[in-house]
């Protein structure tokens, strides 16, 4: 970076270009979080199915995992190339590419989360009356939030580096200044540091956030005996 | 004999892919109000019998009957809130306050805020928890704490029924004792049907008013009260898997007040050491003991009271180790090997009422 910055005929940070593009960079930190928020969101959805199917019948969860695995290790310019000539320059191809990379991670921390809840616990409940589907929402998922939610701060740290790379679908996003700086004729170091350090901060933000969600919803599980 | 409130009928359970069922046609009657205890070595098929009653396990075989309604004709989850249900683990639901823990069946079966706060608070009176506790998680519990929320959880609805699965085994040894007393006086007050299961012999004789001795396989080696499975042991199996202290376990069962007690050696404040002497004799000892009607004063040795000219005159020593007559033979027989009298004097408050000897209490276990 210090060869490229030294390259260019420019001071690191031109102020007058943040203060004059404030409108741009709040809209791009909007778009930037939209796709995070709806990639992760719908992740959790497809992923919570997923891991229902894989505890109702164990013998399909290797396959679950290794299919999602393998989407996982397909790169992200690689997928968006992939996807364009079937939906265009769209949301939608940078959700599909962006769902993808949450399922593997998501999936796995749903099933081993449920996978953890003690025996006891579940013969209790199911001793005392819980049908399947109230033991699953009631006991279950309730006693896996905090591994799930471990899931999800990962997913979603992931997911707000890979948006950076959806802006080369000309969708917006922060990673559209970093791109911006570089195609100047004369590399414009500003740009690229807005958009780094944004999606940098934007990533650790959204991290704290869930952390204080996941206290939040779980209020037990920082509770222990005092005597 | 009226119905019984559990009715177990040749009740089978084969697990698929095993030969030998887990337990064989078991027969077994537990009487409206009683606590029937399942004990055995491991692999007698004791917790597997339990949970055929509440559908966990499903029989493959035979009937279970409750209350007159076969357990069957329900939906396996409705059965389950009509009847309580302990584990050794207990299993309190760590996301939950102790009030929702309570309060777990009441709000499956759709009771109304208040009705489950009234009936929360009562039972965290009834299992004598510190109301302070309504609001903590069950991680800020001790282990006590915690086993006396789970029996609260089974009360909730006030189930007829109760099934505990070896309730007191994830508390330490002082305190089980204390539950287990506590839980009796619980019993005596709430009268539920309990089939309780444990592989601890000296705690199935003190909670069961029967026990069932099971033997690997589900075989039903005996099913009677405690004091009777003691005193006739019906085979070999059931007398070795009693103990070799069968007699002691049995005297523990038996209170002093059913054993006829001997007048002793007691003589009034009045009597001459001259009278005294045929009476130490007859009971071959060096001492006598000294009073009058329903009141003893006290002993004194051969030696001090030879230069007396009654009994009047002498210092005389209380007696160490007392006995109030609800207490048992097998107390009673403590008292008598650890005095120096070897003989112990039995009391109904300040009344005295006679003494034990060894003996006396030998042939009790004898009979």
């Amino acid at each position: 970076m210090t060869w490229i910055f030294a390259q260019a005929d420019k001071p690191l940070i031109e102020w007058d270009w943040i203060w004059s593009h404030l409108d741009d960079i709040w809209d791009a930190t909007a778009q930037h979080l939209y796709l995070t928020g709806m990639a992760v969101g719908i992740g959790i959805v497809i992923s919570l199915v997923l891991a229902v199917i894989a505890l109702r019948r164990p013998a399909t969860y290797p396959t679950i995992i290794g299919a999602s695995g393998l989407l996982y290790t397909i790169p992200s310019l690689a997928l968006f190339a992939f996807l364009v000539p079937f939906t265009g320059l769209t949301n939608t191809t940078a959700l599909i590419a962006l769902v993808t990379y949450t399922i593997l991670i998501l999936v796995r921390n749903i099933v081993t989360g449920i996978r953890e809840v003690p025996a006891d616990i579940k013969e209790a409940a199911v001793g005392m009356g819980y049908e399947r589907r109230r033991l699953f929402f009631r006991i279950e998922l309730p006693l896996a939030l905090p591994v799930i939610m471990a899931g999800v701060r990962i997913a979603t740290v992931t997911i707000v580096g890979l948006v950076t790379v959806t802006s080369l679908l000309g969708l917006g996003g922060l990673g559209s200044f970093i791109l911006d700086g570089f195609r100047r004729s004369i590399i414009f170091p500003t740009e690229i540091i807005v958009g780094t350090v944004l999606s940098v901060v934007l990533a650790a933000a959204l991290d704290l956030i869930l952390l204080g969600i996941q206290h939040a919803l779980t209020p037990w599980a920082s509770r222990t005996a005092s005597s | 004999m009226p119905e019984p409130m559990i009715r177990l009928e040749a009740v089978t359970k084969t697990y698929a892919g095993t030969p030998e069922p887990a337990v064989d046609a078991l027969t077994l009657d537990v009487p409206e109000g009683e606590i029937a205890v399942l004990v055995g070595p491991s692999g007698c098929g004791k917790t597997t019998t339990l949970k055929m009653i509440n559908r966990l396990i499903e029989p493959t075989g035979g009937d279970i009957v409750i209350g007159g309604l076969n357990i069957l004709d329900l939906e396996a989850h409705e059965l389950r809130r009509r009847i309580g249900y302990v584990i050794q683990q207990i299993g309190l639901f760590p996301h939950r306050t102790i009030a929702q823990n309570i309060a777990t069946v009441p709000s499956l079966l759709g009771w109304d805020r208040a009705e489950i706060a009234a009936r929360v608070d009562e039972l965290i009176d009834v299992v004598h928890l510190d109301p302070e506790m309504r609001d903590r998680y069950p991680s800020e519990l001790s282990g006590g704490q915690r086993q006396r929320v789970g029996v609260a959880r089974a009360l909730a609805a006030d189930p007829p029924v109760m099934l505990m699965d070896e309730p007191f085994g994830a508390v330490d040894p002082i305190i089980r004792s204390k539950l287990q007393d506590q839980f009796l006086e619980l019993q005596a007050e709430l009268q539920k049907t309990i089939v309780l299961v444990t592989h601890d012999i000296d705690e199935a004789i003190k909670l069961g008013d029967r026990i069932a001795i099971l033997n690997v396989g589900g075989i039903l080696e005996q099913y009677a009260p405690p004091a009777d499975v003691l005193r006739d042991p019906a085979n070999p199996f059931v007398a070795d898997f009693l103990g070799s202290d069968r007699g002691l376990k049995r005297l523990g069962l038996i209170p002093i007040s059913t054993v006829k007690l001997d007048p002793g050696p007691v003589l009034p404040p009045t009597a001459t050491p001259a009278q005294a002497h045929p009476v130490m004799e007859r009971y071959g000892i060096d001492w006598i003991a000294v009073g009058e009607g329903e009141h003893l004063n006290g002993w004194a040795s051969a030696e001090t009271i030879a230069n007396a000219t009654t009994l009047r005159d002498v210092d005389l020593l209380p007696f160490q180790t007392t006995l109030q007559q609800s207490d048992s033979l097998k107390e009673a027989l403590d008292a008598v090997v650890s005095s120096h009298t070897q003989i112990a004097a039995v009391f109904d408050g300040d009344r005295f009422l006679g003494m034990l000897t060894g003996e006396e209490i030998s042939r009790e276990i004898t009979q």
